[in-house]
């Protein structure tokens, strides 16, 4: 009982100051830091430092194998402000995953060198059948992989330096109807599908200018997602299928770039805090635009406005060892959402939100070691897109329990 | 092992209490109760002509009738304890049913969107006129029912003076342009009652009364050669003998104006200057006209089309100008084969003139103005129709749907380019809603116009 009134404490007093950036970011990494709060950058835990902080990956002594997946259940309602009726989301479960490795020639070598398959972005958002925003989406679905291979040099025993190359991967589908229907009453459709990728690099530095005191400052670019080669499908009444003919599209989707400033705080021997300063550059998501290859007078190009400002975000958590193998962990976060009012949509009904995460681990003898997470959010956002005009208040709960395996030799 | 027991005995505990809080995931809403204010919805009656009817595509037809206004209206009105809304609903599988003009034998049935080819072989999306599923005797058969009177008294075709005109169902009346078949059907006496005293038979707590439009449509679809557009008093009399009969037991009520033609896609879809010609055409109608002396002349490319005018000139005729109308019912294979237009220059009935049009323009102003002025007085809820047409008319966005007056592509009108489809009545539903809780305090919500349907296509 000891540990768990010192746990409560330590979130209540910090509680003020936790910030998560949002949009259709995941942030969901290494099982210890979701656990925290998602801060991590300051803290050398384990092979989830290839994503936190390049720079400090070289202060791992083992090398590590670290592979986990966190299920996010996400359900989304919307209360339509003039009529009183409501829609569901039926979203299937997301799986957002995170693969590390680090290894080194030696084990105390200065050079360590990293490989981390993860995924920053995505989610798929499916609304209910007929719903009053159909015409707006349907069914959003993006994808996107990360391999970053990664460089980490400890010059000192104080500072570390690293950085990762970043190849990007990813698929979007984006479905909406399209308010013309046949003779039997059936809707049209449209369906737009692509791949995408981009490059971008991850870099950090890690300082630890006293015993108890640790810095970390990572620098993760932007990635520009190109979609070349998209094809466009339309399903419509027979007599306008001229009209809305299938084909070719390109867009573009900036993923932005993430400063993070991070301490971390031993604060006894068996309580590390940390807490992660995020500034997230979402103002590059200004437009959402799909050039097709063949226009008609229905079908034109279109470029809707989706005006995401910049944030910080800030979060924080705590990580105390219970014994030699079995540690605790606790973290809060609060969010600023990127959607600025007039530009919430039904694919990413953004809010302000505060996460809450917990988590424990457990060594199994030396080598084997399995973490495990869960992050509970709740949004509400109340707004009247500029578009479309669809007006009325999104709420979305997200559970995400998540689980990892480390293998260190 | 005891220790290691205990210690991954909390990673269990994660597993249930994920699940526990993932049933409880499900975000709520407190919707709140429709609050019904000072609005006593449980005798609706509505007063009106086509668009309370709910006629579209050219006929009255069951689709069409569920979705008028005034039906929407009094669904919603189920929400604060409203009562029954009976309708003289068509037969469900009937074409529909519409009046031939001073025909008393046949009748018309709705439109539908076809593939069409014209007299130069090109096939395009057009209206095409169904076979009538019924014959004139439909009308004559009374379906009034005195234990389940008809809320929706709109009657296609009405003028403001028809409304209290005792024997409006009455054959007889016919000569003197007073009777009306749609009427003849529901009337509780065809020869005694009025569409007026129906309605108040029924000790009405809620009306709705949107009329006023056939007073000028008669002179307006005619292209101002027939009918006469009601004069400013006596439409002003009959505003206030409706009012005051409907309001006297006191009935609240909600009072719309009407839209002015330039909002209509009957008038605005084909354009005066339509006639697009080569340079061969040109020279050639040059060649006809220049001799005439009167100011005719053809370039490539778009021309005003020529129309009879006999005060234009010695001649009779001229070209168009910008301001004016072609009506929607011009034989468009006679214009573009056999030169309605250029060579025979366009009949009057298709054209209304910048003289006529102002005459329409200045009574429908007239008559908004009488309409809105009447509701004020009796502390009614009023809807500009008028502005809510003018506002399709620039474009809308619903819930990601865009809309406009164009004809068929817009999404709002029907196939006759006169009245709204079930997306337009969805939309003025609204506009009537929202008057209502204005006035009266009532939370009565608006319809989901996302759920009614545009015009289908082929």
């Amino acid at each position: 009982m000891k540990f768990n009134n010192k746990l409560i404490l330590l979130v209540i007093i910090l509680v003020p100051s936790f910030y998560k950036a949002q949009g259709f970011q995941v942030n969901l990494q290494g099982q210890k830091q979701q656990a925290m709060g998602g801060a991590g950058t300051a803290l050398i835990m384990d092979g989830a430092a290839l994503f936190y902080n390049p720079g400090g990956a070289c202060f791992l002594n083992k090398n590590e194998i670290n592979i986990g997946v966190t299920p996010v259940f996400a359900k989304s309602a919307f209360l339509d402000a003039n009529t009183n009726k409501t829609a569901e989301t039926k979203s299937p479960v997301g799986t957002p995953f995170a693969a590390y490795g680090v290894f080194g020639l030696k084990d105390s070598s200065s050079l360590k060198f990293g490989l981390a398959v993860y995924t920053p972005f995505g989610s798929t958002v499916q609304w209910e059948d007929n719903w009053m925003g159909r015409f707006a989406l349907t069914r959003l679905e993006l994808k996107v992989f990360f391999f970053q291979p990664t460089i980490s040099y400890k010059i000192n025993s104080k500072l570390g330096i690293g950085a990762g190359f970043v190849y990007s991967y990813g698929k979007v589908n984006l479905q909406k109807d399209i308010p013309l229907i046949d003779n039997n009453g059936n809707y049209g459709h449209a369906t737009l599908e692509g791949k995408a990728s981009g490059l971008g690099f991850n870099a950090g530095i890690y300082f630890a200018p006293t015993k108890k005191l640790t810095i970390g400052l990572t620098y993760r670019s932007q990635v520009n997602m190109k979609v070349r080669d998209g094809t466009a499908t339309f399903k419509v009444p027979a007599s306008l299928s001229e009209n809305f003919p299938n084909g070719k599209f390109t867009s573009k989707l900036p993923l932005p770039q993430v400063a993070t400033l991070g301490f971390g705080f031993k604060a006894t021997n068996k309580l590390d805090l940390a807490l992660d300063i995020n500034f997230v550059g979402w103002k590059v998501y200004d437009t959402l635009a799909f050039d097709y290859e063949n226009n008609t007078s229905s079908l034109l190009d279109t470029k809707s406005a989706r005006n995401y400002k910049n944030t910080f975000a800030f979060r924080c958590g705590a990580n105390y060892k219970i014994t030699k193998n079995f540690n605790a962990c606790l973290g809060m976060a609060y969010g600023i959402t990127p959607v600025q009012n007039g530009y919430v949509t039904p694919e990413t009904p953004d809010a302000n939100r505060i996460n809450y995460t917990a988590g424990l681990g457990y060594f199994f003898g030396k080598q084997f070691r399995v973490d495990a997470s869960v992050l509970f959010t709740a949004l509400k956002r109340k707004d009247t897109n500029i578009e479309t005009n669809l007006s009325g208040t999104y709420k979305t709960n997200v559970i995400a329990p998540g689980i990892a395996a480390l293998y260190i030799f | 092992m005891k220790r290691k027991t205990n210690s991954f005995l909390p990673i269990t505990f994660l597993i249930p209490l994920t699940i526990g809080i993932m049933i409880g995931c499900k975000p709520k809403f407190d919707i709140p109760t429709p609050d019904n204010g000072s609005v006593d919805a449980s005798r609706y009656v509505a007063i009106g002509s086509y668009i309370t009817a709910g006629y579209a595509d050219g006929a009255l037809y069951y689709e069409a009738q569920s979705v008028s206004f005034a039906n929407l209206l009094a669904e919603q009105f189920k929400l604060i304890d409203g009562g029954n809304f009976n309708i003289p609903f068509v037969p469900q599988n009937s074409n529909g049913v519409s009046v031939i003009a001073g025909n008393t034998i046949s009748i018309n049935a709705k439109s539908t969107l076809v593939n069409k080819t014209d007299c130069k072989g090109i096939t395009a999306l057009g209206p095409l006129k169904l076979n009538p599923t019924e014959n004139y005797g439909f009308f004559s058969a009374n379906i009034y029912n005195s234990s389940a009177p008809f809320n929706n008294l709109g009657i296609p075709n009405t003028k403001i003076f028809h409304v209290a005109f005792k024997g409006y169902g009455d054959v007889a009346n016919n000569p003197s342009g007073n009777f009306n078949p749609f009427y003849q059907r529901i009337a509780s006496n065809f020869a005694t009652s009025s569409i007026l005293s129906d309605a108040v038979n029924q000790n009405p707590t809620f009306f709705s009364l949107l009329i006023g439009s056939e007073d000028v449509m008669g002179f307006a679809l005619s292209g101002g050669i027939s009918d006469t557009i009601t004069p400013l008093s006596r439409f002003n009399n009959h505003v206030d003998t409706i009012i005051n009969n409907l309001t006297k037991n006191g009935a609240k009520g909600v009072v719309g104006n009407i839209p002015d033609i330039s909002s209509l896609p009957y008038f605005t879809t084909i354009p005066y200057n339509g006639l697009t010609i080569d340079q061969a055409q040109a020279d050639q109608l040059n060649s006809l006209y220049t001799p005439l002396g009167i100011n005719i002349t053809f370039t490539v490319g778009s021309n005003p089309f020529v129309i009879i005018d006999t005060a234009a000139n010695f001649f009779g005729f001229r070209q168009m100008s910008e301001n004016e109308y072609i009506l929607l019912n011009v034989p468009l294979d006679s214009v573009k084969c056999y030169s309605y237009g250029s060579l025979i220059p366009m009949p009057n009935k298709y054209v209304l003139t910048a003289n006529e049009i102002s005459l329409v323009q200045t009574a429908i102003a007239n008559y908004n103005g009488k309409l809105s002025a009447a509701a004020q007085l009796k502390n009614l809820a009023f809807v500009d129709v008028n502005s809510f047409y003018k506002q399709i008319k620039t474009g809308m966005v619903y819930n990601g749907i865009s809309l406009n007056a164009q004809f068929v592509k817009g999404g709002v009108f029907s196939l006759d380019g006169l009245q709204l489809n079930p997306v337009g009545q969805a939309l003025l539903t609204n506009e009537f809603i929202k008057s209502i809780n204005f006035m009266y305090g009532s939370t009565i919500p608006q319809v989901d116009v996302t759920k009614y349907k545009g015009i289908s296509f082929p």
